[in-house]
């Protein structure tokens, strides 16, 4: 569960009128259209298959996170995420007509600073995709991930923030990672439900060119894919995101949908260091904000975000705080939300992890 | 106290007041609605280099002119130059023919914060009208204005001509959009029946970005990429400022002329408020109020009224100019090619030059004529031999301003070389007319009086008694002079250019289809046997744009010996005959035929050699003809087909004219056969265009282009009847204790209409013979001076007496109407005044 909602929310409501209120344009993910496929249990995913475009679901996403480091041993952060939305239930056509809709996000967060940028584009012309055949490719202009052969892994990721660039050498090192129920992930006791895939470890190294500086960064990766027709319940307002890669080589996936009367949607996978996925539901799940603080995000605006939390996991006995590395990584897009890396601290205070959390709706 | 004393009149005859308030109205509201819209023009030029809200610094156009494909867009954008959006642009005609223009994009790849709220007005349902933009069945954002004009609504699809429809309309506009209809690409695509872009915007890139699209295009770096791409700076800005320079200037004059008109209608409310206020100024001064004291009031007094009359004017003038623009857009869209928006704004600058030329007039028609007043002997009598001396030499000294008007005139006359010395020249000869009519009008009287019989005795008292009306006259007649010239004037003007422009359009597009249609074989089509069924000729032209002594030029190849060629529509020419030239023309390569823009504003000759650029270097080509090119902002030659290709190799086609064989009886027409030949050759509809529709469209956006200057026609013409009415209205007021004496002696209301009436249609009708030589004068200058040194368009003086009658018959209707409203004013104020004399009695 991801910004994408969000952002895909965004592009449903024609990119947002100021005088769009956030609250809003949740409303499109939560309204029911007819047409579109629906989610349903028990079909099973087929890769490579799964990893190209379902037209004929309402919205879709390509997402990857890193956890880098440059050879100073300094924490940098990168984001690429490619959303694809049928605009109506009709069939997919080639050219001008086509009801696909694009929009990407790019983010880089560097010791110094945390750039973004936004683009959209629209399906049928080319300007904008996701191709799989002989080769796989998911582009939108000169922003592209792109494997030389059908497999997803090895590829590469290029892309430009502001006056930076990235390419970056992408190696999947994991399973693919099914969430809940075979890759069926229920949202809501209310139906809704995406299909719903990760590599939650991906080998990442590459270089970022800054005007004439080049730094050469590697890390680890984690790669969401993600579509559905209807996605939020009718009471859920927002979402608190977790994805996080332990130095012992377990990995846990863990998100909050915000209920307004309380009782949120918990949910998430524990992949222990012996690679065994584990589903977690409400009962499995402790996750509360340790600490809140207000962030600057221009234009004279503050908004006060959870930045630091607490993650039980009681049947495990695992207990952990997670720290935001950098307060400041505020995607201020057309549909504003926080998404950045994270410090995954045990008990005693020690770091044994790192990760990304995505924060939506405290707008 | 003093200021008190002397305004106290205004509470007293809210009559002057209202007139007073209404001459400076109407006059300052005219200038500066005029000041308003060319300022407003001034600043879209300004934002030239903007498209639809975003910066198009540089453009990337097909240097086949067949258009940009959308492979080699993708391409451009998949290396990076996200900076790049496509534009499709068109022209349909609605079903009562008016033309529309359309622009399209796709909003998604417009550059930076393009999807801010701030660019687009949200409709009601913003966030679902969004979508429908860029989705079937599409929408056509129809600016506010164009929108009342067409008479549609939110909602409403736009029948065109060919019974196609615009997607529905949406009411609403983005930046820069001026009067076009702005569509998604998908939808221009399908109603053009294209599927190429006309261009591709490039919007802010950094200067590195910038070489490398130029090394891009410039060299074959890219296999992708087609060789038929060229960049291209936007100069819009800067050509636009240069082309429409006289416009403007046109306007401006207009606008002046109105405000002078305005300010006759002041002179004569001020006259009668003098009239009143004699006695208070002399009370004033009995009393000992000192006159540096005086004039401080008059001069205060001034000052308010410029205040009350700027902030009326420009309120007016705003309203005015929202309802001016549309004729102005139309005008430099056609003309030009200029986007100017439908939003209006007033300058700190308008505000303020408004506010001097006021209190400059009111200085000239209130304080000075106040001044003049005061500075009169305090003993003098108020008597009317006084008064009609007084007349008198004001008569003869505005006529010795006439003339000394005329002298001034004179001299100018040879040094008209712009539009605004023209212009100059213009007013100097309307003024002088202005300033000898009361002259004539005595005159006219005389003469009159001369030839009645001695015996008819009321026939004598009417003539007579306009003597006592003239003063009040006087400045409403210079007013209703200077409008009635300038209608007739620039009527002629506009009549004869139609005419010149219609009879040229025959010659000029004397072919029954034009064709442009890049994609198919046009040459096997000529050539193939069935074509013989329907084809008689045809011409084949090409061309290509370039820059000559810094103006955008075309160059076009044509075929010297196509019908429309032969009869080449020239204004000038070397030899006995324009035969002649045509001949040099078609059988020496170097000769070439300019438009008459280049000799009038380019300041080429006949005979002269010029130097173009050629691919192969500098050429020396000899100009042996001048043609009419109405219309047309640019520089333009002809060469010879031949001439053009092996000089330049970037020449592309210009679309081929077709000529028919003649209907027969039977069997299909040679039209249908030639529509169907066109079709199966792969033709789209809209790809070719039928004599008569080309020259509907053409007269169409001709009189849209002229649209603007009827109108202020007609409202200078509106300002005069206002001049008209507070004239007859204040004679009333003045006249009203004698109009009782004379009612109590027994005069009957018939008689009393005669009274007022018979002068009055005296002064109108000299007043309206003197315009129609003057009219004519002024059409004469505005066509061989002012149009010529302004466009470069010259054309045959076409004076006809219709016009004028018209204009007559108009402006007796004018004085009816006013002569009802202030006889009925008589009527009701008659009997108070009846009382008021036995009171005094």
């Amino acid at each position: 569960m991801k910004a994408a909602l969000k952002c895909l929310v965004l592009v449903v409501t024609g990119i947002c009128f100021n005088s769009v209120s956030a609250q809003d344009v949740y409303q499109v993910l939560r309204d029911q259209v007819q047409g579109f496929a629906e989610v349903v249990r028990g079909k099973p995913l087929v890769f490579p298959r799964d990893h190209s475009a379902h037209p004929e679901y309402r919205i879709e996403w390509w997402y990857i996170t890193a956890n880098l480091e440059d050879d100073r041993g300094r924490n940098w952060g990168l984001q690429w995420t490619l959303f694809r939305q049928s605009l109506s239930v009709e069939a997919d056509t080639e050219g001008w007509d086509s009801n696909q809709l694009w929009m990407a996000h790019a983010a880089l967060t560097t010791p110094e600073k945390h750039s973004f940028e936004q683009r959209f584009a629209r399906g049928g012309i080319g300007q904008a995709g996701v191709k799989h055949g002989e080769i796989f490719e998911a582009w939108l202009d000169d922003w592209h991930w792109r494997s030389e052969t059908a497999a997803i892994f090895p590829s590469q990721l290029h892309f430009s923030v502001g006056d930076s660039s990235v390419e970056m050498q992408l190696e999947g090192l994991s399973d693919w990672v099914l969430h809940g129920d075979l890759g069926y992930s229920q949202k809501s006791t209310q139906g809704q439900a995406s299909y719903y895939y990760s590599q939650p470890k991906i080998s990442m190294s590459g270089t970022v060119h800054v005007g004439d500086e080049t730094i050469q960064l590697k890390g680890t990766a984690w790669l969401d894919r993600e579509w559905s027709s209807q996605a939020l319940a009718k009471n859920q307002q927002g979402w608190d995101w977790f994805s996080l890669n332990f130095e012992d080589g377990s990995k846990l996936m863990l998100y909050r949908l915000r209920h307004d009367q309380g009782q949120h949607w918990l949910s998430g996978s524990w992949i222990d260091s012996k690679g065994q996925l584990n589903h977690l539901d409400k009962h499995d799940i402790e996750l509360n904000p340790a600490a809140i603080r207000e962030i600057d995000i221009g234009n004279d605006q503050t908004v006060e975000l959870p930045l630091e939390w607490k993650i039980g996991l009681p049947g495990y006995g695992s207990k952990w705080k997670i720290k935001t590395l950098y307060d400041q990584q505020w995607m201020g897009t057309r549909f504003p939300y926080w998404e950045g890396m994270v410090l995954v601290e045990d008990d005693a205070g020690q770091p044994v992890g790192r990760g990304y959390m995505e924060l939506t709706g405290y707008d | 106290m003093v200021l008190k004393a002397l305004l106290s009149h205004y509470w007293c005859h809210p009559w002057q007041t209202l007139f007073l308030l209404l001459g400076l109205t109407a006059g300052v509201g005219l200038w500066s609605a005029v000041q308003i819209i060319n300022q407003h023009a001034e600043t879209s030029y300004a934002q030239a280099d903007s498209l639809l809200g975003t910066q198009a610094s540089y453009w990337i156009r097909s240097k086949s002119e067949r258009g940009i494909s959308q492979r080699d867009y993708i391409s451009l954008r998949r290396a990076g130059f996200v900076q790049i959006f496509p534009v499709v642009e068109g022209r349909v005609s609605t079903s009562q023919g008016v033309p529309i223009s359309i622009i399209a994009t796709d909003l998604f790849a417009l550059p930076g914060e393009l999807l801010s709220s701030n660019d687009i007005e949200p409709a009601a349902d913003s966030a679902n009208e969004w979508l429908k933009f860029v989705q079937k069945p599409y929408q056509s954002w129809v600016p506010q204005q164009l929108a009342s004009e067409l008479k549609i609504e939110t909602g409403d699809s736009l029948m065109l001509r060919d019974g196609r429809q615009l997607p529905p309309a949406l009411i609403q506009s983005r930046a820069q959009q001026g009067r076009q209809v702005l569509m998604d690409i998908g939808a221009a695509f399908s109603l053009l029946n294209t599927d190429r872009f006309n261009y591709l915007v490039v919007g802010r890139v950094t200067t590195d970005r910038m070489q490398k699209l130029e090394a891009l295009l410039a060299n074959d770096l890219d296999d992708d990429l087609s060789k038929d791409l060229e960049l291209v700076e936007n100069q819009q800005h800067l050509d636009l400022s240069q082309l429409t320079q006289s416009l403007h200037t046109h306007l401006s004059a207009m606008s002046l002329l109105s405000f002078a008109v305005g300010l006759f209608i002041v002179f004569n409310a001020v006259r009668f408020s003098l009239w009143y206020r004699r006695e208070t100024l002399l009370n004033l001064r009995l009393m000992g109020v000192g006159i540096s004291t005086l004039i401080l009031v008059i001069l205060l007094e001034t000052l308010g009224w410029s205040f009350i009359g700027t902030i009326s004017g420009l309120l007016t003038g705003v309203y005015l100019g929202q309802w001016l623009l549309p004729g102005l857009s139309a005008s430099l869209h056609n003309l030009y090619g200029a986007t100017v928006d439908a939003v209006i704004a007033l300058h700190w600058s308008t505000l303020l030059k408004a506010w001097l030329l006021t209190l400059l007039g009111l200085l000239w028609a209130l304080a000075w004529p106040m001044y003049l007043q005061l500075k009169q002997d305090v003993l003098q009598a108020n008597s009317l031999s006084v008064r009609l001396s007084t007349e008198r030499s004001a008569r003869r000294n505005l006529a010795y301003g006439g003339l000394l008007l005329l002298v001034v005139a004179a001299a100018v006359y040879p040094n008209i070389d712009s539009a605004v010395s023209g212009f100059v020249l213009l007013g100097l000869l309307l003024f002088a007319a202005a300033w000898v009519l009361p002259l004539l009008l005595a005159f006219g009287l005389h003469l009159i009086s001369w030839f009645l019989p001695v015996n008819n005795l009321i026939g004598r008292w009417l003539v007579s008694d306009g003597w006592s009306q003239m003063p009040a006259f006087r400045s409403a007649m210079m007013a209703l002079l200077l409008a009635m010239t300038a209608n007739l004037g620039v009527g002629t003007l506009i009549d004869s250019f139609r005419a010149s422009f219609i009879g040229w359009l025959e010659v000029r597009q004397s072919a029954d289809i034009y064709l442009r249609a890049p994609q198919i074989n046009i040459q096997q089509l000529l050539d193939s046997d069935r074509s013989d069924q329907w084809l008689s000729d045809s011409h084949a032209r090409i061309g290509v744009t370039t820059r000559w002594r810094g103006r955008p030029t075309l160059l076009r190849g044509a075929d010297t010996g196509a019908p429309d060629s032969l009869v080449f529509p020239l204004a000038q020419w070397l030899g006995e005959n324009p035969e002649d030239a045509l001949k040099i023309w078609r059988t020496q390569a170097d000769a070439v035929l300019a438009n008459e823009q280049l000799h009038y504003l380019g300041g080429l000759q006949l005979g002269e050699t010029l130097q173009l650029e050629t691919d192969r270097g500098p050429k020396d080509y000899r100009v042996v003809g001048f043609f009419y090119d109405y219309g047309n902002p640019l520089y333009q030659f002809y060469l010879s087909r031949e001439e053009v290709t092996a000089s330049w190799k970037n020449a592309y086609s210009r679309g081929i004219a077709l000529w028919l064989k003649p209907d027969r009886l039977q069997g299909a027409s040679p039209l249908q056969l030639a529509e169907t030949a066109l079709r199966e050759a792969g033709a789209n509809t809209g790809d070719w265009i039928s004599q008569a529709e080309i020259r509907k469209l053409s007269v169409n956006i001709f009189e849209r282009t002229f649209a603007i200057t009827s109108a202020m026609n007609a409202l200078t013409l509106i300002v005069a009847a206002i001049a008209l009415l507070a004239s007859l209205l204040a004679i009333l007021q003045e006249r009203l204790p004698e109009f009782a004496q004379w009612r109590a002696l027994g005069l009957r209301y018939r008689e009393q209409f005669l009274v007022i009436t018979i002068p009055l249609l005296i002064f109108v009708s000299i007043a309206w013979l003197l315009a129609i030589p003057l009219g004519a004068l002024l059409s004469w200058l505005l066509i061989n001076k002012l149009n010529i040194v302004s466009f470069g368009w010259s054309m045959p003086m076409l004076w006809e007496m219709a016009p004028a009658w018209k204009l007559g018959m108009l402006v007796l209707v004018i004085v009816l109407f006013t002569l009802a409203l202030a006889l009925f004013q008589l009527r009701r104020r008659l009997p108070m005044a009846l009382a008021q004399l036995g009171e005094l009695s």
